[in-house]
Protein backbone atom coordinates (compact mmCIF):
# COMPACT_ATOMS: atom_id res chain seq x y z
CA UNK A 1 0.00 0.00 0.00
CA UNK A 2 2.79 2.38 0.95
CA UNK A 3 4.60 1.53 -2.29
CA UNK A 4 1.54 2.26 -4.37
CA UNK A 5 0.76 5.51 -2.58
CA UNK A 6 4.38 6.61 -2.74
CA UNK A 7 4.39 6.26 -6.52
CA UNK A 8 1.04 7.97 -6.86
CA UNK A 9 2.14 10.93 -4.72
CA UNK A 10 5.41 11.24 -6.66
CA UNK A 11 3.56 11.41 -9.96
CA UNK A 12 0.95 13.81 -8.56
CA UNK A 13 3.71 16.20 -7.44
CA UNK A 14 5.23 16.07 -10.92
CA UNK A 15 1.91 16.75 -12.65
CA UNK A 16 1.25 19.65 -10.30
CA UNK A 17 4.74 20.95 -11.12
CA UNK A 18 3.89 20.86 -14.84
CA UNK A 19 0.77 22.93 -14.19
CA UNK A 20 2.79 25.48 -12.25
CA UNK A 21 5.25 25.59 -15.14
CA UNK A 22 2.41 26.33 -17.54
CA UNK A 23 1.05 29.02 -15.21
CA UNK A 24 4.49 30.59 -15.10
CA UNK A 25 4.71 30.64 -18.89
CA UNK A 26 1.24 32.16 -19.09
CA UNK A 27 1.59 34.85 -16.44
CA UNK A 28 5.38 35.36 -16.19
CA UNK A 29 4.88 35.50 -12.42
CA UNK A 30 8.04 34.04 -10.90
CA UNK A 31 6.10 32.71 -7.92
CA UNK A 32 4.89 29.95 -10.23
CA UNK A 33 8.45 29.15 -11.26
CA UNK A 34 9.37 28.71 -7.61
CA UNK A 35 6.35 26.45 -7.07
CA UNK A 36 7.43 24.41 -10.11
CA UNK A 37 10.88 23.88 -8.63
CA UNK A 38 9.47 23.19 -5.17
CA UNK A 39 7.04 20.55 -6.41
CA UNK A 40 9.77 18.85 -8.46
CA UNK A 41 11.82 18.74 -5.26
CA UNK A 42 8.85 17.21 -3.40
CA UNK A 43 8.56 14.59 -6.14
CA UNK A 44 12.29 13.82 -5.91
CA UNK A 45 12.03 13.55 -2.14
CA UNK A 46 9.11 11.17 -2.39
CA UNK A 47 10.60 9.08 -5.17
CA UNK A 48 14.13 8.86 -3.79
CA UNK A 49 13.01 8.16 -0.22
CA UNK A 50 11.25 5.12 -1.52
CA UNK A 51 13.83 3.96 -4.02
CA UNK A 52 16.72 4.28 -1.57
CA UNK A 53 14.60 3.11 1.37
CA UNK A 54 15.42 6.15 3.48
CA UNK A 55 12.39 6.67 5.67
CA UNK A 56 13.42 8.07 9.01
CA UNK A 57 16.59 10.05 8.40
CA UNK A 58 15.88 13.73 9.00
CA UNK A 59 19.46 14.69 8.12
CA UNK A 60 19.45 12.84 4.82
CA UNK A 61 19.77 14.94 1.69
CA UNK A 62 16.57 13.29 0.51
CA UNK A 63 14.48 15.04 3.14
CA UNK A 64 16.56 18.17 2.74
CA UNK A 65 15.05 18.37 -0.77
CA UNK A 66 11.61 18.63 0.74
CA UNK A 67 12.63 21.19 3.33
CA UNK A 68 14.42 23.16 0.60
CA UNK A 69 11.19 23.18 -1.40
CA UNK A 70 9.34 24.83 1.45
CA UNK A 71 12.17 27.27 2.07
CA UNK A 72 11.90 28.29 -1.61
CA UNK A 73 8.14 28.77 -1.26
CA UNK A 74 8.73 30.87 1.85
CA UNK A 75 11.21 33.03 -0.06
CA UNK A 76 8.73 33.36 -2.93
CA UNK A 77 6.04 34.59 -0.51
CA UNK A 78 8.43 37.14 0.97
CA UNK A 79 9.51 38.17 -2.54
CA UNK A 80 5.88 38.57 -3.56
CA UNK A 81 5.30 40.98 -0.71
CA UNK A 82 8.55 42.88 -0.90
CA UNK A 83 8.03 43.59 -4.59
CA UNK A 84 4.29 44.20 -4.36
CA UNK A 85 4.67 47.97 -4.16
CA UNK A 86 4.92 47.77 -7.90
CA UNK A 87 3.08 45.25 -9.94
CA UNK A 88 4.98 42.00 -10.23
CA UNK A 89 2.77 40.87 -13.05
CA UNK B 1 10.55 41.81 -13.59
CA UNK B 2 11.01 43.83 -16.71
CA UNK B 3 7.40 45.05 -16.63
CA UNK B 4 7.54 46.22 -13.05
CA UNK B 5 7.28 49.86 -14.06
CA UNK B 6 3.62 49.50 -14.95
CA UNK B 7 1.55 50.93 -12.13
CA UNK B 8 -1.22 49.02 -10.39
CA UNK B 9 -3.71 51.52 -11.82
CA UNK B 10 -2.49 50.85 -15.34
CA UNK B 11 -2.73 47.10 -14.80
CA UNK B 12 -6.29 47.50 -13.59
CA UNK B 13 -7.07 49.62 -16.64
CA UNK B 14 -5.72 46.90 -18.93
CA UNK B 15 -7.56 44.22 -17.02
CA UNK B 16 -10.93 45.94 -17.26
CA UNK B 17 -10.80 47.85 -20.55
CA UNK B 18 -8.28 46.08 -22.78
CA UNK B 19 -8.95 42.35 -22.53
CA UNK B 20 -7.03 41.41 -25.68
CA UNK B 21 -4.33 42.58 -28.08
CA UNK B 22 -6.79 43.34 -30.95
CA UNK B 23 -8.78 45.60 -28.62
CA UNK B 24 -5.55 47.43 -27.76
CA UNK B 25 -4.75 47.83 -31.47
CA UNK B 26 -8.26 49.11 -32.14
CA UNK B 27 -8.19 51.60 -29.29
CA UNK B 28 -4.74 52.90 -30.26
CA UNK B 29 -5.71 53.31 -33.91
CA UNK B 30 -8.72 55.43 -32.91
CA UNK B 31 -6.62 57.29 -30.35
CA UNK B 32 -3.96 58.28 -32.91
CA UNK B 33 -6.39 60.61 -34.68
CA UNK B 34 -8.54 61.80 -31.81
CA UNK B 35 -10.72 64.12 -33.89
CA UNK B 36 -11.50 61.64 -36.65
CA UNK B 37 -14.83 59.86 -36.93
CA UNK B 38 -14.19 56.32 -38.14
CA UNK B 39 -16.48 53.94 -39.96
CA UNK B 40 -16.08 50.26 -39.26
CA UNK B 41 -14.63 49.41 -42.71
CA UNK B 42 -12.10 52.25 -42.33
CA UNK B 43 -11.01 50.90 -38.98
CA UNK B 44 -10.67 47.34 -40.22
CA UNK B 45 -8.83 48.61 -43.29
CA UNK B 46 -6.25 50.54 -41.32
CA UNK B 47 -5.56 48.01 -38.60
CA UNK B 48 -2.18 46.32 -39.02
CA UNK B 49 -2.51 43.21 -41.15
CA UNK B 50 -1.47 40.82 -38.41
CA UNK B 51 -4.29 41.90 -36.11
CA UNK B 52 -6.63 38.98 -35.90
CA UNK B 53 -10.14 40.37 -35.51
CA UNK B 54 -13.44 39.74 -37.29
CA UNK B 55 -16.00 42.39 -38.14
CA UNK B 56 -18.32 41.07 -35.42
CA UNK B 57 -15.42 41.00 -32.98
CA UNK B 58 -14.60 44.61 -33.78
CA UNK B 59 -18.23 45.66 -33.19
CA UNK B 60 -18.27 43.93 -29.81
CA UNK B 61 -14.90 45.44 -28.89
CA UNK B 62 -15.97 48.96 -29.84
CA UNK B 63 -19.15 48.58 -27.80
CA UNK B 64 -17.11 47.47 -24.78
CA UNK B 65 -14.71 50.40 -25.26
CA UNK B 66 -17.73 52.71 -25.35
CA UNK B 67 -19.11 51.21 -22.13
CA UNK B 68 -15.72 51.85 -20.51
CA UNK B 69 -15.92 55.51 -21.50
CA UNK B 70 -13.15 55.45 -24.09
CA UNK B 71 -14.93 56.05 -27.41
CA UNK B 72 -18.21 57.53 -28.58
CA UNK B 73 -20.55 56.80 -31.50
CA UNK B 74 -22.43 59.23 -33.66
CA UNK B 75 -25.83 58.65 -35.28
CA UNK B 76 -24.23 57.01 -38.30
CA UNK B 77 -22.49 54.44 -36.13
CA UNK B 78 -19.16 56.13 -36.69
CA UNK B 79 -16.76 56.05 -33.78
CA UNK B 80 -14.37 58.58 -32.29
CA UNK B 81 -11.92 58.63 -29.41
CA UNK B 82 -13.35 60.20 -26.31
CA UNK B 83 -12.03 59.46 -22.83
CA UNK B 84 -14.63 60.00 -20.13
CA UNK B 85 -12.06 61.40 -17.72
CA UNK B 86 -8.55 62.81 -17.67
CA UNK B 87 -7.43 59.76 -15.69
CA UNK B 88 -8.65 57.43 -18.42
CA UNK B 89 -7.05 59.63 -21.07
CA UNK B 90 -3.76 59.38 -19.18
CA UNK B 91 -4.01 55.58 -19.12
CA UNK B 92 -4.52 55.49 -22.88
CA UNK B 93 -1.46 57.71 -23.28
CA UNK B 94 0.49 55.24 -21.15
CA UNK B 95 -0.86 52.41 -23.28
CA UNK B 96 0.26 54.15 -26.50
CA UNK B 97 3.68 54.82 -25.02
CA UNK B 98 4.07 51.23 -23.82
CA UNK B 99 2.95 49.97 -27.21
CA UNK B 100 5.65 51.99 -28.95
CA UNK B 101 8.45 51.44 -26.50
CA UNK B 102 7.90 47.96 -25.07
CA UNK B 103 5.35 46.13 -27.23
CA UNK B 104 6.44 42.64 -26.21
CA UNK B 105 6.16 43.44 -22.51
CA UNK B 106 2.77 45.04 -23.06
CA UNK B 107 1.41 42.10 -25.04
CA UNK B 108 2.65 39.67 -22.44
CA UNK B 109 0.96 41.70 -19.76
CA UNK B 110 -2.34 41.76 -21.63
CA UNK B 111 -2.23 37.97 -21.90
CA UNK B 112 -1.18 37.66 -18.29
CA UNK B 113 -4.00 39.79 -16.98
CA UNK B 114 -6.46 37.74 -18.98
CA UNK B 115 -5.55 34.65 -17.02
CA UNK B 116 -7.04 36.07 -13.87
CA UNK B 117 -7.87 32.80 -12.14
CA UNK B 118 -4.34 31.57 -12.48
CA UNK B 119 -3.12 34.97 -11.35
CA UNK B 120 -5.42 34.83 -8.33
CA UNK B 121 -3.34 31.88 -7.07
CA UNK B 122 -0.17 33.96 -7.15
CA UNK B 123 -1.92 37.02 -5.74
CA UNK B 124 -3.15 34.96 -2.80
CA UNK B 125 0.38 35.15 -1.46
CA UNK B 126 0.29 38.92 -1.14
CA UNK B 127 -0.51 40.05 2.38
CA UNK B 128 -1.77 43.53 1.60
CA UNK B 129 -4.57 44.93 -0.50
CA UNK B 130 -7.27 42.34 -0.06
CA UNK C 1 22.16 19.08 14.43
CA UNK C 2 18.95 17.98 16.09
CA UNK C 3 17.98 21.53 16.92
CA UNK C 4 18.81 22.56 13.38
CA UNK C 5 16.60 19.81 11.96
CA UNK C 6 13.88 20.69 14.42
CA UNK C 7 13.85 24.28 13.18
CA UNK C 8 14.00 23.34 9.49
CA UNK C 9 11.17 20.82 9.65
CA UNK C 10 9.11 23.15 11.78
CA UNK C 11 9.66 25.86 9.21
CA UNK C 12 8.40 23.54 6.48
CA UNK C 13 5.26 22.93 8.53
CA UNK C 14 4.75 26.63 9.19
CA UNK C 15 5.35 27.61 5.54
CA UNK C 16 2.81 25.03 4.47
CA UNK C 17 0.29 26.30 7.01
CA UNK C 18 0.93 29.87 5.86
CA UNK C 19 0.14 28.82 2.27
CA UNK C 20 -3.09 27.23 3.50
CA UNK C 21 -4.14 30.35 5.38
CA UNK C 22 -3.22 32.76 2.55
CA UNK C 23 -4.99 30.69 -0.11
CA UNK C 24 -8.00 30.15 2.15
CA UNK C 25 -8.46 33.81 3.00
CA UNK C 26 -7.97 34.72 -0.64
CA UNK C 27 -10.71 32.26 -1.57
CA UNK C 28 -13.03 33.86 0.98
CA UNK C 29 -12.35 37.29 -0.50
CA UNK C 30 -12.47 36.46 -4.19
CA UNK C 31 -14.65 33.37 -4.41
CA UNK C 32 -12.35 31.92 -7.08
CA UNK C 33 -13.01 28.20 -6.84
CA UNK C 34 -9.52 27.19 -7.92
CA UNK C 35 -8.31 28.75 -4.68
CA UNK C 36 -10.64 26.51 -2.68
CA UNK C 37 -9.07 23.41 -4.24
CA UNK C 38 -5.60 24.85 -3.74
CA UNK C 39 -6.44 25.51 -0.09
CA UNK C 40 -7.61 21.91 0.37
CA UNK C 41 -4.35 20.73 -1.21
CA UNK C 42 -2.30 22.67 1.29
CA UNK C 43 -4.47 21.41 4.14
CA UNK C 44 -3.49 17.90 3.05
CA UNK C 45 0.17 18.82 2.61
CA UNK C 46 0.17 20.55 6.01
CA UNK C 47 -1.21 17.43 7.71
CA UNK C 48 1.39 15.39 5.87
CA UNK C 49 4.15 17.77 6.93
CA UNK C 50 3.02 17.76 10.56
CA UNK C 51 3.08 13.96 10.54
CA UNK C 52 6.51 14.06 8.88
CA UNK C 53 7.67 16.33 11.68
CA UNK C 54 6.48 13.82 14.29
CA UNK C 55 7.73 10.84 12.31
CA UNK C 56 11.27 12.15 11.73
CA UNK C 57 11.95 14.63 14.51
CA UNK C 58 9.78 13.93 17.52
CA UNK C 59 9.55 10.13 17.42
CA UNK C 60 12.30 9.12 14.95
CA UNK C 61 12.48 5.50 16.04
CA UNK C 62 9.22 4.78 17.82
CA UNK C 63 6.73 5.11 15.02
CA UNK C 64 6.36 4.69 11.27
CA UNK C 65 3.80 7.11 9.94
CA UNK C 66 4.63 6.64 6.25
CA UNK C 67 1.16 5.51 5.27
CA UNK C 68 -0.45 8.33 7.24
CA UNK C 69 1.91 10.86 5.67
CA UNK C 70 1.07 9.70 2.19
CA UNK C 71 -2.72 9.59 2.44
CA UNK C 72 -3.35 13.29 3.18
CA UNK C 73 -0.66 14.31 0.67
CA UNK C 74 -2.28 12.29 -2.10
CA UNK C 75 -5.76 13.53 -1.21
CA UNK C 76 -4.49 17.12 -1.21
CA UNK C 77 -2.72 16.75 -4.54
CA UNK C 78 -5.82 15.22 -6.15
CA UNK C 79 -7.83 18.25 -4.99
CA UNK C 80 -5.19 20.52 -6.48
CA UNK C 81 -5.11 18.73 -9.83
CA UNK C 82 -8.89 18.71 -9.97
CA UNK C 83 -8.91 22.45 -9.37
CA UNK C 84 -6.18 23.08 -11.94
CA UNK C 85 -7.91 20.99 -14.59
CA UNK C 86 -11.47 22.23 -14.11
CA UNK C 87 -11.17 25.70 -12.68
CA UNK C 88 -7.98 27.33 -13.89
CA UNK C 89 -9.22 28.68 -17.24
CA UNK C 90 -11.60 31.59 -17.59
CA UNK C 91 -14.94 30.82 -19.26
Amino acid sequence: MVEFLSGAVTLAYLIAALFFLRFWRKTADRLFLVFTVAFVLFALNQGLAHMLAVYHEPSSFIYALRVLGFVLILIAIVDKNVSSGKSTR
Amino acid sequence: MEDSAFSEAFCRFIQTAVPSVPVAELLLLIFKQPERWWTLPELLGELPRDVNITEAGAVTSLESLRSRGLVEFDDNKRVRYRAASDALDAQVHTLAQAYNERPVTLIRMIYALRDTRIQSFADAFKFRKR
Amino acid sequence: METFNFILYLMAVLTCLACTVLLGSSYMHTGVRMLLWSTLCFVGLSVSNILLFFDLIVYPTEVDLRLWRLLPALAGLLFLLYGFIWESEDN
